[in-house]
């Protein structure tokens, strides 16, 4: 009998292919003529010397929001005048599917961004979904007891007395809490990671901002301080209250 | 038109029908037409504590079935001219009280006296809710310990939330705390939590506290509403309550540790 253990499959180990996050340039093209682009960056450089040692083999990523669908790209000559301004163009994003096709010719990957018909407007910002100043907030002038619950859907609570032992106040906005509190608080629980907690003094149960929590206990440094508790890089953060 | 007061606390055996006994005995002792009703369907011990217990004939569940009148579930107080009790049944259970039938009994009564103490069951089940369902103040009876504050803050949620006042949008239900078995020996060796721990953590005007006695089990067990217990510490602070409730001023006693004096300790006496 043979023996089945060639050589061959002992060594043919699968391919290592995992996932990785970069960080990436992007260059937003203003407008579809190379001349003027080549222009800008000589002009750019010229002023900031230090942008463009800092340019120098960079990879860039072309972000074509400004481009209208229907106007014509020169897409290898930009490319070129880029190379020759020592960037390295890696992909393109926010292209009209025209666009995305001559990037598909040269080899050049399409990156998902934000969808084009979202392209950001710089000149109007669109009315921010700000929970804080929606009419929506909740204020509370008496104790919240153990067994209760307070939703303020879409805006802010505010409660001006204690939140007890095992009563839970909820906002879809920020919490505010000007007597001890002492159940549960849940900020920001439609996903809004902005939102923040504050109260007067930290004798909290659970604590939660966008769907991050933690329990506490009295050997907290801030128990019983003024504090501010946050979401920041997927993590709470307490921090003292001091005005 | 009578007032609705709501003895309540949560937690059992922290002292409601005790307080409701004593404390309607009170207003009746001041010249208020006072009725006592017992919410405990089932483990009725309001009778027991008034020293009724052997002139029940007619209670309030066959009062609510319309198998009795009102007049004659009533029972006269032998102590009090002005008191009257309304016994609950032992045989039947808290699904006995319909809210039309509890509903229609206060509306009787409130014409007739000028306050209606209701003392309620322990719990948060129906027995409970409709012991406070028509309360215009309500007495909440609290342990220095931190399972009945916890019982007692859950109960105080509950009045602000369901009770007649809450649901037809109107002023709320007015709190009182009332602090009950209180050992200010005992709290000054850490083992119960302070006078000022317990209104920190309920944040309720203070009605008044009572202190740990045994003339409570004796009064108890005499069927002598603790009101009455003369010379004892307990009557005193049961009567500051009543007169705070009226609306007097009355200085909170027993809440500090008696000093034994030196030749007292010496001899024994």
């Amino acid at each position: 009998m043979a023996n089945p253990r060639s050589p061959g499959t002992e060594t043919s180990a699968p391919l290592r292919v995992s996932g990785g996050v970069f960080t990436l340039s992007i260059l937003h093209l203003e407008s579809n003529n190379p001349q003027q682009l080549a222009q800008r960056i000589a002009e750019e450089h010229q002023r900031h010397p230090a942008a463009a040692d800092f340019h120098r083999h960079a990879p860039v990523v072309l972000d074509l929001s400004a481009i209208p669908e229907e106007a014509p790209l020169a897409l290898t000559e930009i490319l070129n005048v880029l190379r020759a301004a020592d960037w390295f163009p890696v992909g393109l994003r926010n292209a009209a599917p025209r666009h995305q096709a001559l990037a598909q010719d040269l080899n050049l990957p399409v990156l998902r961004g934000q969808d084009r018909n979202a392209a950001p407007q710089p000149e109007t910002p669109a009315p921010a979904q700000s929970v804080s100043t929606s009419p929506g907030g909740l204020t509370i002038d008496h104790p919240i007891r153990g067994g209760q619950r307070s939703y303020a859907r879409g805006g802010d609570l505010v409660c001006l007395a204690a939140v007890n032992a095992g009563a839970e106040v909820i906002a879809d906005g920020n919490i505010h809490v000007y007597g001890p509190l002492r159940g549960r608080a849940l900020a920001g629980v439609n996903g809004q990671d902005s939102a923040r907690i504050f109260c007067m003094s930290l004798e909290a149960e659970l604590i939660s901002v966008a769907g991050l929590y933690r329990i506490l206990e009295s050997d907290h440094p801030l128990w019983g301080k003024a504090a501010q508790i946050y979401s920041r890089d997927e993590q709470l953060h307490i921090t003292a209250l001091t005005l | 038109m009578a007032k609705i007061i709501v003895i309540t606390s949560g937690k059992g055996g922290v002292g409601k029908t005790t307080t409701s006994a004593a404390f309607a005995s009170g207003l009746a002792l001041r010249g208020y037409r006072t009725v006592v009703i017992d919410f405990d369907v089932g483990l009725r011990n309001l009778d027991l504590i008034m020293g009724c217990e052997r002139r029940v004939v007619y209670d309030l569940i066959n009062v609510i079935q319309g198998e009795a009148k009102l007049q004659q579930a009533l029972i006269k107080d032998k102590r009090c001219e002005n008191l009257y009790v309304l016994p609950t049944s032992q045989t039947r259970d808290k699904d006995a009280l319909t809210s039309e039938g509890v509903t229609a009994v206060m509306d009787e009564l409130r014409t007739e006296f000028d306050y209606i103490v209701c003392d309620s069951p322990a719990g948060i089940e129906s027995g409970a809710l409709m012991a406070l369902y028509h309360a215009d103040e309500a007495i909440v009876v609290t342990n220095p310990e931190v399972s009945s504050v916890r019982d007692s803050d859950r109960i105080l949620g509950i009045l602000a939330a369901r009770s007649r006042r809450a649901e037809q949008g109107e002023e709320p239900v007015k709190e009182h705390l009332l602090l009950t078995r209180y050992s200010p020996k005992r709290v000054e060796g850490g083992e119960m939590l302070s006078l000022q721990d317990v209104k920190e953590l309920l944040r309720t005007p203070l009605l008044g506290v009572i202190p740990e006695s045994e003339v409570i089990l004796q009064a108890s067990n005499q069927g002598i509403p603790a009101i009455h217990m003369e010379n004892s510490d307990v009557a005193e602070a049961y009567k500051d309550v009543v007169a705070r409730f009226l609306g007097e001023e009355r200085p909170l006693r027993f809440i500090h540790p008696v000093k034994v004096g030196f030749f007292k300790r010496l001899f024994g006496g």
